[in-house]
């Protein structure tokens, strides 16, 4: 009964309140384009082929390496501007790949995944992006998902403990312990290293019990250094630098040991670094 | 957004009409109201046939499943109810999920299996669970490392000795496949299969196998059977020996215990889902619904009869460091039972039968 008047009731909002917006239609509209550059330190990324024994980037401690794949999901994205403007892109999980919204698979292979660009954002003046890396429980948890969460078309998705990959690199370096695995179809090379941090159960420990379970998925935040406009005739782009060194040297990667991460609690120490990945590189107005 | 919201609302409307009768005449006036503004979206929903509407029995909590995501129809559910007796799901064409999941077993293993056989007869590592009730469960597995029913499916079919095959190579062969692309075509109105709607079906399956006619819940709910004075004491032995975590109408808390049936864990259970090494040895409660159908017992098919279990859990309990401890009552392991009181529970547990549900022909691949 409960849940019939609140159908009721929402019926009843719902309508007034598409009627209250074509009456007033006080507000005009904008895009807003974020641009995902993924670098390795001061050097542009690209990628190699898997089991390349060139080795053209360096970490911090000195250990040769390359990469073959890079990327992570995008979601939740919100603008926020100085005088309490607030724009939050729609989030929708579903079957329909059309129907899937806000949820985005950057990719370093596939150069247009690198540009998300948000419409309808208000006209106004925001300074500030916040967005999810990964997908979180309420994504998860919605079931069976199409488009960039479709794992039969290319979304990173663990089946044993299931949920998605939300950030991923893999590669070669030159000391990686890893040795040479030929599967049915399939190579791990030597020499090649697989890092995918998932991991969404937030699970607080009974008492007297150690933590179990590892949430992976981070939340980041970028402050612009100046209010931008979005307007109707105004298409701003913020150029935001994601750098994989910031990764491997927090992490204080060895390759030796560490080139097989493939379950949430190994992910976690790269996990902690991937809000210091994201870095606001300029705004264009 | 507003697709979803009507799809929020047709919902509710769906559930509430089919739980409430005395809400019809309110529901008349919502009908009109949405059949006024959105004479379109209605259509589909006019007349369910009840056969293959999903009901929540009284005695049961309420469902987890993500309806609102996937209703249950008609030819969802024959959709799903084919591809879970089709072995094109594999990679050879050699294994169905019926392989493992058999109706005669409440959609538990043949007794020929006590470990899952996939492809090339390769050997599983635990025994495969009975399927029923599963729109009630939150996680799912000897570990639990899956939380959602949609998900279930692609570990079988991508597990290398199940059906060994890929989730897209499955997609690929039913978009071959013209009875297929029809069969989805009016389940879910698409014209290019994806995997959401192969495990939407799937799930529309799964979720409507309710077994909820055993002798016990007619009993429970005054439906006109009666348990034995055998059965009801046994009832009673079992609320308080066995039912902290066999609790509930689904006999299962659904927790994550080591029953001492080891104390070297070659498959750690819980702990490679939660990786936290107090959980190494541990694996899920498991519902005893249909239990005297669903032999061998135990993730490692250790026991054949429900007399070896019980003999277990009174004599056998072996010790290791994350044992439950409600097998730890004082000086001697395990839980007291006099071979009376075992016959008992046994007596009860069988009530827990149901033959309405293993002869269901809607489930039946027919």
């Amino acid at each position: 009964m409960k849940k019939l008047l609140l159908a009721l009731i929402a019926t009843i909002v719902l309508f007034s309140s598409c009627e209250e917006n074509g009456e007033e239609n006080p507000e005009t509209f904008g895009t807003f384009q974020l641009e995902f550059d993924n670098v390795v330190g001061s050097q542009n990324m690209s990628l190699s082929d898997p089991g390349s024994g060139d080795y053209m980037y360096t970490t911090d401690s000195g250990e040769p390496f390359n990469l073959t794949l890079f990327g992570y999901y995008i979601s939740k994205i919100k603008l926020e501007g100085p005088n309490g403007e607030l724009y939050e892109d729609e989030v929708n999980v579903s079957a329909n790949a059309d129907e899937v919204k806000g949820y985005y698979h950057v990719l370093e292979s596939n150069a247009s995944s690198r540009f998300i660009t948000l419409d309808d954002v208000p006209a106004g003046s925001y300074n500030k992006v916040t967005f999810t890396v990964g997908v979180e429980e309420d994504g998860v948890q919605e079931g069976a998902a199409g488009g960039v969460l479709d794992p039969a078309e290319g979304a990173w998705f663990w089946n044993w403990n299931a949920g998605y990959i939300g950030f991923a690199m893999e590669g070669g370096a030159q000391n990686s312990g890893q040795e040479e695995v030929v599967g049915d179809g399939w190579t791990i090379h030597e020499h090649s290293f697989s890092f995918h941090v998932g991991g969404w159960k937030d699970v607080e420990p009974a008492e007297g019990e150690d933590q179990k379970f590892v949430n992976n998925v981070k939340t980041v935040t970028l402050d612009f250094d100046s209010n931008v406009s979005v307007a109707e005739n105004l298409s701003p782009n913020a150029h935001i630098i994601v750098d994989a060194l910031k990764i491997l040297d927090g992490v204080g990667v060895d390759f030796s040991t560490t080139y097989s991460v493939h379950a949430p609690k190994l992910g976690q120490p790269f996990a902690e670094f991937i809000p210091d990945t994201f870095i606001l590189d300029h705004i264009h107005q | 957004m507003l697709s979803l919201f009507l799809t929020r609302l047709s919902w509710i409307i769906f559930i509430n009409k089919m739980t409430t009768k005395k809400q019809y005449a309110h529901l008349h006036i919502l009908w009109m109201c949405i059949f006024f503004n959105f004479s379109c979206s209605v259509d589909k929903e006019a007349s369910p046939d009840q056969a293959y509407v999903f009901v929540k029995p009284d005695n049961f909590p309420e469902p987890t499943y993500t309806f609102q995501n996937n209703p249950v129809t008609k030819d969802g559910f024959e959709l799903g109810k084919k591809l879970f007796f089709d072995p094109t799901l594999s990679r050879d064409g050699s294994v169905s999920c019926n392989n493992c999941h058999i109706q005669g077993t409440a959609f538990a293993d043949s007794q020929q299996h006590p470990l899952s056989v996939g492809v090339n007869d390769q050997r599983g590592i635990r025994n495969a669970p009975s399927l029923v009730n599963l729109a009630f469960m939150e996680e799912f597995f000897w570990d639990g490392g899956v939380t959602h029913l949609d998900f279930v499916p692609i570990n079988a079919i991508e597990s290398d000795f199940e059906m060994d095959e890929t989730l897209a190579n499955v997609v690929k062969k039913l978009n071959a496949d013209p009875v297929y692309l029809e069969l989805f075509n009016s389940a879910f109105g698409i014209d290019k299969i994806t995997s959401p709607y192969l495990l939407h079906a799937l799930s529309q399956f799964t979720v409507m196998m309710v077994s909820s006619n055993s002798k016990y819940d007619k009993h429970m709910r005054g439906e006109g059977e009666t348990l034995t004075s055998e059965e009801l004491e046994g009832m009673e032995i079992f609320s308080s020996k066995c039912g902290s975590c066999h609790s509930g109408e689904l006999f299962s808390d659904f927790s994550f215990r080591n029953n001492g049936i080891n104390d070297v864990f070659s498959d750690i259970g819980r702990a490679g889902i939660s990786e936290f090494d107090g959980d190494v040895g541990k694996f899920r409660v498991p519902s005893l619904r249909n239990v005297a159908l669903t032999s061998p017992y135990m993730h490692n098919a250790k026991f054949n009869t429900l007399e070896e279990v019980l003999d277990h859990y009174e004599n056998g309990v072996i010790d290791s460091p994350s044992l439950d401890e409600e097998l730890k009552n004082g000086s001697q392991l395990g839980i007291p039972l006099s071979e009376q009181e075992k016959e008992k529970v046994i007596a009860f547990l069988k009530t827990l039968t149901d033959r309405e549900f293993i002869s269901d022909t809607r489930f039946m691949n027919r």
